[in-house]
Parts: structure tokens; sequence; C-alpha cells
């Protein structure tokens, strides 16, 4: 453990001096930037005052510190090893880290547990605003992070959880990540993501993973979970996927990585994924699908899907276990279609219940599979269901009497009205350059954290799951 | 029609689209004669799905090609077969470490100023232009994470054999599409959305004294069962470079500026900012956390096209 910084008592002297003079000069309040107002009275490593930097400050920190940040822009890229420090804006619109295209990544929280960050912005970061890896007890809330590389606010291999009131917007993948976990624990609550490649993105994730009452506009695509075997803990599964606004996922001026051209113009896709739950959304304005459940066709994957009797293994059992090539005699592919070992990531036994689709191009709700192996995984079997859900259009045909999710289905035709997913694969969105994310608009000015200059740190110990039955489908906002 | 026939339907037309853009027969890699185990030739190396072992991750543009190469060849511009520069802005046959970290850097990390070059790929007789490089720096297996040490700044190192005429012994280097770590000797035929790469992984145990040797060689060893041999004590980072190329299907004639695609080799030459290169392999290598990734998932191209 790093010695504790001594805050002496001349230092006290001149905060409280300050906290006068500031006070005296701008009347201090919520909404007041300047800094000081009236957070002497915490119990807080502060910068500018303590340590020019935020990463000199998190370098002195000890396990339950609160670093307070004043208002400024802060040209870093910080690490954060530390266990249980908060590390909080005092005005999330003027506290801001500022990559200039030339940092990496705004904070970056390194297999250590408890970090919370909040109440600040992360900008122009050739990587990501805010990532926590191999990081257990990770909470981000009130942050923006916008024009960033790769993703704005990420989690990966890191458990329990949560990311709230915050923004996410400009990237080329994904506002919101987390991966490689299973079960997650995590929670995803009352967030904005806009103007990415894809609003939300999780790779082999799932297990008490929440996504709820957020809001996913003007993406390239809406929500996406994906499985793959290049990255662990796969299959994407169990994801749970409720309360949310998707809207408008046809942002063409958006920027992308190749896998959201793909996405493009869906709102809740998942590709690949298995055991999700998609209830009461409200999802419209989409060219191609609003609800869609596809296959994920990976080529030179490292490893097969795994069977049905492995989805419930925990990441943990797996995460450290060599992954043996594929064997030559299960090495599929096709003439001129699917290289090397490529293995169809088939979307199984997700629910999508009670949501309100509306003004879909290709359809409101869709599921749709290609047995390219013969391995007599149809579209019909592979346990999807829907019912309750306001919709106009479905492809198949007809699909909530084909495949409700209580009883049997009617035992119609699954090729009537069938999804084209050899269009939906052959004819991506054109890629924008792939500068495109350096010059993506601004957010306004977003909702500041309550009480962020005088409220002391609290060890942050896991997620609250969400009152699920409480959230109904969202009214549609006013003017769209 | 039935559900199968409609299967069916769908391979046929992803076909006929298939062939309609060119795209050729068989999509089984040439792998070419059977690969040597790894041993002393070659390195120990990381394969499977990432993020199970920590890492850091560069992505480095092309920079340029000369007939030049400042290990082999310091000081005699032109001597060289032609390379690909990458990292480090204009590096010429006189370049010296402290030369490329004063100059500017095609990595998306600012702090990596070293240089990574190979010998030209060629389709026939044009040459191609890669799309640019991924750095993985890591332990390599079976090294305890925290033994590694940074790269000595200046250190100079070259992996594969540049006059083998018949595939190299271990795996040192080798051909792959996209992410995939299956190596083959020979570049085999890969989809668009996994496009062919040329992967070398470069020694990971060092004598702690010589920045360079005069075989360029000997200074530098592999590490096997996660130590490092006796004359070569020191650590550090396992650094694989995988070079992405616009190659992909069949009926290519590529060979490289060093001769047939056998005689693939790389090198690399440490002017990382010394303190950036120390704070990625603690934050990174040293806690054992995947601090970055590289996947297909930016690839341009559809699927089900050639």
């Amino acid at each position: 453990m790093r010695a504790r910084k001594a805050r002496t008592p001349v230092f006290l002297v001149a905060s409280v001096l300050a906290l006068v003079l500031v006070a005296a000069g701008c009347g201090g309040g919520d909404d007041d930037a300047s800094g000081d107002g009236d957070a002497a009275g915490l119990d807080a490593i502060r910068v500018p005052q303590d340590h020019d930097t935020i990463q000199a400050a998190v370098d002195a920190a000890e396990e339950g510190d609160l670093i307070l940040v004043d208002a400024g822009v802060y040209e870093e890229a910080v690490d954060v090893t530390t266990p249980y420090v908060t590390i909080r804006g005092v005005d999330r619109n003027e506290v801001i880290l500022d990559g200039g295209f030339e940092l990496e990544n705004g904070i970056r929280v390194l297999e250590t547990e408890g970090v919370v960050v909040e109440n600040m912005t992360a900008r122009n970061y050739l990587r990501n605003g805010f990532f926590w890896t191999g990081s257990d007890y990770y909470r981000g809330s009130y942050l923006t992070a916008y024009r960033n590389g790769d993703y704005g606010i990420y989690a990966f291999d890191s458990y329990h959880g949560q990311f709230d009131h915050s923004y996410g917007g400009g990237s080329p993948d994904a506002g919101f990540y987390i991966g490689e976990c299973y079960p997650c624990d995590a929670v995803i609550d009352q967030v904005v993501s806009e103007n990415n490649g894809l609003g939300y993105s999780g790779t082999n994730s799932g297990g008490d993973l929440y996504i709820v009452n957020s809001v996913f506009r003007n993406n390239r695509a809406g929500i996406v979970p994906n499985s793959g075997s290049y990255e662990l803990c796969y299959p994407e599964r169990e994801s749970t996927i409720v309360g949310n606004v998707v809207h408008s996922n046809n942002n063409t001026d958006a920027p992308s990585i190749d896998v959201a051209l793909l996405a493009h113009g869906n709102g809740i896709l998942v590709a690949g994924g298995v055991r999700n739950t998609i209830e009461r959304n409200l999802v419209y304005d989409h060219d191609r699908t609003g609800i869609g459940l596809v296959p994920f066709p990976e080529e030179d994957a490292n490893d097969l899907a795994p069977p049905r009797s492995e989805w419930e293994v925990p990441c943990a059992q797996t995460h450290d276990e060599p992954v043996p090539e594929i064997p030559e005699a299960e090495c599929r592919s096709i003439e001129g279609l699917l290289a090397g070992c490529a293995v169809m990531w088939h979307p199984f036994e997700n629910r999508v219940v009670g949501n309100v689709v509306e003004g879909s191009r290709i359809a409101d709700l869709a599921v749709a599979t290609a047995d390219l192996f013969g391995t007599g995984e149809t579209t019909d079997t592979l346990g999807n269901c829907f019912s309750g859900n306001t919709f106009a259009t479905t492809a198949p045909a007809d699909l909530e009497a084909l495949a409700p999710c209580d009883g049997e289905g009617s035992g119609g035709s699954w090729d009537a009205g069938a999804l084209d997913l050899l269009g939906l694969f052959t004819q991506p969105a054109e890629a924008p350059p792939k500068d495109r994310w350096r010059t993506t608009p601004e957010p306004g000015p977003q909702e500041n954290m309550p009480d962020a200059r005088t409220k002391p740190a609290e060890r942050f110990e896991g997620p609250v799951p969400p009152d699920l039955d409480a959230i109904e489908v969202p009214e549609r906002p006013a003017g769209s | 029609m039935s559900r199968r026939a409609a299967a069916v339907a769908l391979v046929a037309a992803c076909a006929a689209v298939a062939f309609a853009t060119g795209w050729a027969r068989a999509t089984a890699p040439d792998d070419g004669p059977a690969r040597a185990a790894p041993g002393a030739a070659g390195p120990e190396r990381h394969t499977g799905p990432q993020g199970r072992v920590g890492q850091f991750v560069v992505r480095c543009g092309y920079d340029h090609s000369a007939p030049d190469d400042p290990i082999v060849h310091f000081g005699h511009a032109g001597r060289s077969h032609r390379h690909d520069f990458y990292g480090a802005v204009g590096v010429g046959a006189d370049s010296t470490a402290g030369d490329l970290a004063r100059a500017g850097t095609t990595c998306d990390l600012r702090a990596d100023t070293a240089a990574y070059w190979h010998p030209t790929v060629y389709d026939g007789d044009a040459p191609l232009e890669p799309r640019g490089l991924v750095a993985y720096y890591r332990a390599a297996p079976g090294v305890a994470p925290g033994a590694v040490e940074p790269f000595p700044f200046g250190l100079a190192m070259v992996a594969g054999d540049a006059t083998a005429t018949a595939p190299q012994a271990g795996e040192a280097v080798g051909w792959t599409c996209g992410t995939s770590t299956r190596l083959a000797d020979a570049p085999p035929a890969c989809p668009a959305r996994a496009p062919l790469h040329l992967v070398v992984t470069f020694p990971d145990c060092w004598d702690g004294r010589r920045l360079d040797s005069p075989d360029h060689r000997s200074h530098v060893a592999y590490s096997a069962g996660g130590r490092c041999p006796a004359g070569h004590p020191v650590h550090v980072p396992q650094l694989t470079v995988a070079v992405e190329l616009p190659v992909w299907g069949h009926g290519r004639a590529l060979r490289l500026a060093s001769g047939n695609v056998y005689s693939l080799h790389g090198d690399f030459l440490n002017a990382w900012d010394p303190d950036g290169l120390e704070r990625e392999v603690e934050a990174c290598i040293r806690r054992d956390v995947v601090c970055g990734l590289a996947s297909n998932r930016a690839e341009e191209a559809p699927f089900f096209h050639g």
C-alpha cells in the first residue's frame, strides 16, 4: 500500500480561505462549476489543489479515498490501480478529460476492485473514454464520453458493475460495451447512447446483465449483443433488455466499424446470442428490423459453438483453459462463402415479449438463421419466442402465432415472408471515412450528479438488480 | 418450399453471389508441408481466443517502403531487399533509435516510436501496400508476468530466416487469416472478412548486455517452458507482429522481396518512449490485464461475399 499523502493543517486553512473567497465571489450552488463551493468540508483529495493532475492524485490515494476534481480541461490518460477509490468531478460538463486525439484512454482501471468514476466527461481519446478491465465492483455514473476512437464507456472481463445516468456518443464501435463475462452481474440503467456505430455492444457477456430504462437513438444500430470465439466466454447469453427507447438507428453520418455497417438499420439485433430477454421496449423507425434475431457467421473461428449443456458454465471455469484447435474433421467451410473453420452462431431461445415496435422498413419483429452446415438448426428449431408485442410486420409472417412464448405454435409455414438474410449480410451500409468519429456532434449539457461537492464516497458493493416488474413500456418522446 | 429446400436455396444464392464476384474454388488453407514443432528455433505462442492473458496492443499504419535495413545493413542505403516500414516515420538505412524517438509515429500509441519492418509482399511483379499492423506485447506462455522487463532502448531484433527457401522450423513466422492464431507456412486462401496476415514473433529473452550482436540474433533467444536460457536471463515481452495485407481468395502469385513466401522475416528496433513502454508493461503485462484486443470486427467486407 502506498503511503497516504499528508494533508496538512496549512492546506486546510488554505481550503477554508478559498471557500470563503469563492463563495463570496460567485455564490456557490449546484450549477457553479468554479470548484470549491461547499466541498471544503468533504474529506477528499483535491485536484488541482492537492495535486496538479488526476493521475498524481490517484497515485497518492489509498483505499476508500475520494478524489474530487475541479472544473478544467485535463489532458491526461489516467491509470487506476488503487482499489475502492472514487474519482468524481465537481461538474460533469466542466470537468473534462481531453485526449487531444493523441492519448489512449481517459480513465483506465486495471485489475482493481471497487473503482467508481462519476460526474465528468472524457472526449477525443484514440481508444476509450472510460475503461474498466479485469476490474470487479466497478461503477460509472453521470459520465459523458464522446468522440472516442473505440468505445465510450467500456467494461471487459469485469464483474459486479454498474453504468448509470451516463452518455456515450460518437464512437465507431459502441457507446456502451460490457464484454467477456458470465455471469456478469451488471446493470446499465438510465443512459443515453447516440451517434455511435453501435449503441450497445456486448460480445460473450450476460448472466444477470440488465440493460434498462435507457435510450439508444441515432446510432448505426441500437442494442447489439453478439457471440464469437475471437474472445472468451462464448456464447453471449442471458442479457435482459427491458424498458428502453430504441429509435432511428439508421444514422449514416455515424462513425462505424464494419460489424456496425452490417447491423446498420436495426433497433435491437441479437447476433448469435442465446436466452436473452427483450421485454417492454419501445422500438421505432428502423430501416431494417425493429427487433431481430439473426446468426453471426464467424470465419476462421478459434472454437466451435458450445452445446446447450455448457451454456450455464460460469466463465471463471473456462477462462483459463486452453482452447485446442478445431479438429480438421470438424473444420467446416463452404466453397466461396465461409472460409477457414467457420462457425454459425445461431440465436437460440430468446424471449421477445410485450415490446411496442413500429415503423420498421423490413419487419418489426424478425428471426432467421441458415443451416449452412447441415446441422439441422433451422429457424424453426431454435426455440425463440414472441408474445404480447405490438407490431405491424414480422418475418416470417405471423411470427407470434408460429412461436408463442406460452403454448404450442400454430404449425404454419416458417418460409412465408422469411427474412432475407442474404440481403442483410451482403448489403452492408457504405463505410464512412475512418476518422469520422473525430467530428461527431458534441452533446449538450448533461445532468449533474446530485450533491457532487458534498457527498462522501460510498464503497460500491455491486449493483442492485432493477425491479423489472415495475418497468412499463416507455412513452414515445415528445416531438418524435 | 420446405425448410431444407430454403436452406439449400440460400446456399445456392450465396454461391451465385460468390461466383459473380469472382471468388475462387476451395477455401481450405494451402498449408504446404507440415510444420516443425516449436522449440529453440522459434517461440511458444499464445493461441486461441484473446482475452486470457495480459496484453497490450498497438496498431500502426504503413509508413513507406525502401530497400533499407537499419539493423542488417546500417548506413548502407539501398543495399537491402525492399522492406515495408511501420511505427517511427521516415526510417532509413542510417536511422538510430535516437532518431526514431525524435520522429513522429504511425502508431495509435504515440509513445510507440519503435520501428517495425518486413520484406515487401508482391503479387507477381506488383508490390502490395499493407493495411497496417497490430503489435501484441505479452508475457510468453508460461512466463511469470511479473518477471517481464521492458525492452531496453535501442534493442534490435530479427525473427525468421530471410534466406529460407523451404518452410522454416518453429513458428517464429507464418501466414494466417485475420486474427486467427493458426499459422501456415504459405499464404492460405482467406475470406475478405479475415484477410491475409503475415505474423512474426520475436525472441523474448535478452542477454542483459548487448543491444545488437554481429549476427543480429545471438543477443536474444526464445524462452521454452516459461524459462529463458542461461545466457539470456532477462525476460522481455513476447512481441508478435501481425501485418494485414489486402489479399483474400485464391489465384495470387505471392512472393516476398527476400525470395519465396518461406523467406518471411521481420525486424524490430526499439525506440519506444521509455516511460511509455514501462507504463504499458507494468499496467498490462506485469498485472496480467487485457489492456486491448484486436479482432476482425473492423474488417471492411460483408459476410457471404468474396
